[in-house]
């Protein structure tokens, strides 16, 4: 349906010659006041170091690189490493070995909540330091209560294991039913053929929706340019495992891949002072962990209601 | 062939024109949205040089007012919808042309809802990974893919429609049926779709028991279909006030019901949940009660909620009384349910779900002011899309910029572009 | 000259304001990310893998000091020593020994020296059913009787494995009971906890409620 115009009026910008050309210059002089705002308002982005170079932008899905591609990735992410920290590492893309698949026991009859194992992975990991990013959370737990409501993170006292407690440390469970890998947009996370659920950090656009899917937050994001000090940076990296993260991107427990794929146990189970960490094959009967859970009579998975099927079974002695 | 794109590109020219042409309430008010526009894209400056640590968010509570208003916006971009069921299946003459601006804001609900999911990624250069074929999107398992797809969509269909409407009637043309009308109809289960769709976000993590409860899709979608048209109520007085376009009293009441009943219906699923949460207790119901109570000496969103619910209560007493067909009352009842809707479904759903933490951690959350600025700077964008898109969709639809005057426009004494009340 | 219509005015102002933004953009005179505090580095004992005691086997592999363990630079061959005991029945720790506290087991079950050491024979310990082992064997001796653990340790399941997992690629490294336990009072002591995590922002804990 049309309106009529019922009334018209001219504007005074197309009106007769001097009045346009009055309102160009009045115009163009707001325009030219605007665009130095915004220009002004743009500067914070000089600070935007190292956010991402060409070759990054560019850079295919972790699994539609061919060997060629990866070496071409690995020396790239060398030469960055070296450039910010001075040290060379040695970046490897390791596979997963055929007819394993890890598991993870924790006794938690053993653990006295030193959190001995948080700082080894933070170390072994290359974690930022500031602001701290850890993997592992030890939870302080009341006797009698599995109620994470009642648990205490940030625990201090002059002495561990307090009585009337016990410790249970918690990190990436490695699911078989990983929600996580579900609701990755970009299929970032995925989980390997070794049961490790890992993190394509050069893929992640940090949307942090499989942070908001987890049910044990074990997932963390880098929420600014992570702070490793140079002398602790552990130059024997992977490039799904410990190679530093940029900001912006995901990261979380990939049970030490650089060390787990090459046949070695991650760091939190070799700094353990109590032996309360197991980890090892299930596809190996001859493995401490098939032993676990072929001998022990208690052992359960964390919120096994949900479905994920953990590979991290939290057990008692008997 | 080259005359049609002639004809499209000339077309385009003078909306674009008249978008820079009004009087002084016109400029008054772009002037003040590209103030807020500009401080939005500093805050955002700072935000991709210094990380998402400028923002109040941390991996206790990693989602914050970005996706709170992309939730509440995709809500506003369904309901446009509202407006097209009665035009269409129920053939209302009354809201016919009204259908364009609620479509116009529709688009502009959409383009601020991709704003603020771009703001909130940690990497937006990555954002080709989520382009299918070119990128990996994780379709159909990952709720955010449908997201993408049916929000991109839900944009380009109503931009079609109302691209196409406006341009048969800048062309003095009755606009071909099959061209629009199948479109017409795919918007309507479309627009229920993205809402769905962003409902099952958070409906699909079993981690979040707060979230995960089937009532949150009809949830939303009757906060939705009580928001929007709230704010088309609104947008239309505006809109008469501004320029001299004719619409009618019927219109706004046709909406005023449509709120209504969406409101009754929201504040029953509002009982519903409330008993479901706290008749039977347990422990999942933390969240539930961190937000209506306080938890453990937490009680940050307290406050908010309660606002909310005053608001929505008071604003369905009014919807039912006949005192709310009067104008005054009817906007002041429009405003209380957009804001008690933006609360409820902004912070009282996406900020619980994080407290606590699935390890049962409590850390509480608040919007930095670099944040704040950039939802601001969003915002306001939104409005000055809208402010554009009817600055130039009402001279055409009143036929003062069309076809037949082109040629004064050409030779540049066009007079006649622009009709303003007394 | 015409008066400034209220359009000149809004536009005079807006280029006002815009220019004051630029101003403040370019200043930085707000928003700027808050500083966060400094957080200390962790003590690197608390990433060492080193056992609190070193057994005896380690000591002589490592060619250490084993002067500990040379019984008779002080006592007399063929003359066993002699036990004292308190009014309460209590085990009195001569002053030679001083340094070891007896606290193997409760209600002073096992508080007798004579129970793992051989009292004819010092340099060697004795299980209960008679047979004889050396310092370097002591984990034979403790699973003697603490039978379920023993097994669990054969089998990796207690006490630390280190090294690798994937035998066919290198060694896996175990260590022996008195490496983290000591014999006398094998109960692990308390130790200080490493520092707490550091959140990104302040957990503000209300003071109403504390908990434990």
């Amino acid at each position: 349906m049309s309106q009529e115009p019922s009334d018209k009026r001219n504007i005074p910008a197309l009106d007769a010659d001097g009045l346009s050309r009055r309102s160009f210059l009045r115009t163009s002089a707001v325009f030219t006041t605007g665009l130095a705002a915004i220009a002004a308002g743009l500067a914070p982005l000089r600070n935007l170091k190292d956010f991402t170079s060409m070759e990054q932008f560019v850079q295919k899905y972790y699994k539609e690189l061919t060997p060629e591609d990866m070496e071409k990735v690995l020396k790239r992410i060398e030469n960055e490493v070296e450039q910010q920290y001075g040290i060379r590492p040695h970046v490897r893309d390791l596979k997963p070995m055929n007819g394993v698949e890890f598991v993870y026991c924790l006794n938690l009859t053993r653990c006295i909540g030193c959190r001995k194992c948080v700082h080894a992975c933070v170390a072994e990991n290359n974690q930022s330091r500031n602001p701290e990013i850890q993997y592992i959370r030890v939870l302080q737990m009341t006797n009698g209560s599995f109620d994470m409501e009642k648990a205490v993170h940030d625990y201090d006292p002059a002495e561990v294991p307090q009585k009337g407690h016990f410790y249970m440390p918690v990190q990436c469970q490695q699911c078989h039913n990983p929600p996580c890998v579900k609701v990755c947009p970009v299929h970032a996370t995925w989980q390997e053929t070794d049961g490790i659920t890992v993190i394509d950090y050069d893929w992640c656009i940090g949307c942090r929706y499989c942070e908001a899917a987890c049910p044990y937050w074990a997932r963390r994001f880098n929420f600014t340019k992570p702070a490793i000090p140079k002398d602790r940076l552990n130059p024997n990296m992977a490039y799904l495992g410990n190679r530093p993260r940029k900001q912006g991107v995901m990261e979380k427990c990939h049970f030490c891949i650089q060390r787990t794929r090459a046949g070695r146990y991650p760091a939190c189970v070799e700094v353990c002072p109590a032996g309360t960490r197991k980890f090892g094959n299930i596809l190996d009967p001859n493995s401490e962990v098939s032993y676990i859970l072929k001998n022990k009579r208690v052992f359960i998975q964390l919120k096994e209601e949900l479905g994920t099927s953990p590979r991290f079974f939290y057990y008692f002695d008997v | 062939m080259i005359t049609a794109i002639r004809n499209y590109l000339v077309f385009l020219l003078r909306c674009i024109r008249i978008a820079f042409v009004g009087d002084w309430r016109y400029y008054a008010w772009m002037g003040l949205l590209t103030v807020f526009c500009m401080l939005g894209l500093n805050a955002y400056a700072k935000q991709l040089a210094n990380g998402l640590v400028v923002t109040g968010m941390s991996d206790q509570v990693s989602w914050g007012v970005y996706i709170a208003n992309f939730t509440f916006l995709v809500g506003v971009a369904a309901a446009a919808v509202m407006m097209v069921i009665p035009v269409y299946i129920y053939d209302n003459e009354e809201l016919h042309d009204l259908v364009i601006f609620g479509e116009l804001l529709a688009v502009a609900a959409i383009i601020m809802c991709l704003s603020f999911v771009t703001v909130d990624l940690g990497r937006p250069d990555r954002f080709w990974h989520l382009i299918p074929g070119i990128g990996q999107l994780n379709f159909p398992s990952s709720m955010l893919s449908w997201d993408v797809i049916v929000l991109n969509g839900y944009l380009l269909l109503n931009v079609h429609i109302c691209g196409y409407l406006l341009y048969s009637r800048y062309h003095h043309r009755k606009p071909a049926r099959w061209f629009y009308i199948p479109f017409v109809f795919i918007a309507i289960f479309w627009a229920i779709s993205i809402h769905t769709v962003t409902a099952f976000l958070y409906v699909g993590l079993g981690g979040r028991p707060f979230w995960n409860s089937a009532i949150i899709g009809p949830r939303f979608l009757a906060s939705a279909f009580t928001a929007g048209p709230a704010l088309i109520i609104l947008a239309l007085q505006v809109i008469r006030r501004v320029t001299n376009y004719h619409i009618s009293d019927k219109a706004l009441l046709t909406l005023r019901s449509i709120v209504q009943v969406s409101m009754i219906i929201n504040v029953f699923l509002l009982v519903c949940e409330i008993f479901t949460e706290f008749y039977a207790g347990g422990l999942h119901v933390v969240s539930s009660k961190y937000l209506y109570l306080g938890f453990h000496g937490y009680h940050a969103l307290v406050p908010w909620i309660w606002t909310a619910i005053t608001f929505n209560l008071t604003a369905m007493v009014l919807l039912v009384l006949p005192v709310s067909r009067s104008l005054r009352w009817l906007n002041l009842t429009c405003a209380l349910c957009i804001t008690g809707i933006w609360i409820e479904k902004g912070m009282g759903l996406v900020i619980p779900g994080f407290i606590p933490t699935p390890l049962g951690e409590m850390a509480e959350y608040s919007p930095s002011l670099n944040e704040t600025l950039v939802c601001f700077g969003i915002w306001a964008f939104g409005l000055m899309c809208y402010t554009v898109f009817l600055r130039m969709a009402v001279p055409i639809l009143q036929g003062n910029i069309s076809k037949s005057n082109e040629g004064e426009f050409l030779q540049g004494s066009p007079r006649h572009e622009v009709t303003l009340p007394q | 000259m015409k008066p400034p219509t209220k359009t000149s005015v809004i536009l005079l102002v807006l280029m006002g304001v815009f220019l004051a933004l630029a101003a403040g953009f370019s200043l930085n005179l707000w928003g700027r990310p808050a500083s966060r505090p400094d957080i200390p580095l962790v003590d690197p004992a608390f990433i060492s893998t080193d056992t609190v005691r070193t057994s005896y086997a380690e000591l002589a592999a490592q060619k250490g000091d084993l002067s500990d363990f040379d019984c008779y630079g002080c006592h007399e061959k063929g003359k066993p020593p002699i036990l004292r005991f308190d009014a309460n029945q209590n085990l009195i720790i001569p002053k030679e020994h001083s340094d070891i506290v007896m606290k193997h087991g409760s209600h002073n079950r096992n508080n007798l020296c004579f129970n793992c050491h051989n009292e004819t024979n010092l340099e060697v310990l004795q299980t209960r059913d008679g047979r004889e082992l050396k310092f370097s064997e002591s984990t034979q001796l403790c699973g003697s009787c603490h039978g379920p653990t023993y097994r669990d340790w054969g089998a990796g399941a207690h006490g630390r494995t280190s090294g690798y997992w994937n035998r066919d690629m290198g060694e896996i490294t175990r260590k022996d009971c008195v490496s983290c336990h000591n014999p006398h009072s094998p109960k692990f002591p308390g130790r200080k906890p490493a520092p707490p995590p550091h959140p990104l922002r302040p957990l503000d804990k209300p003071k109403l409620e504390a908990k434990e």
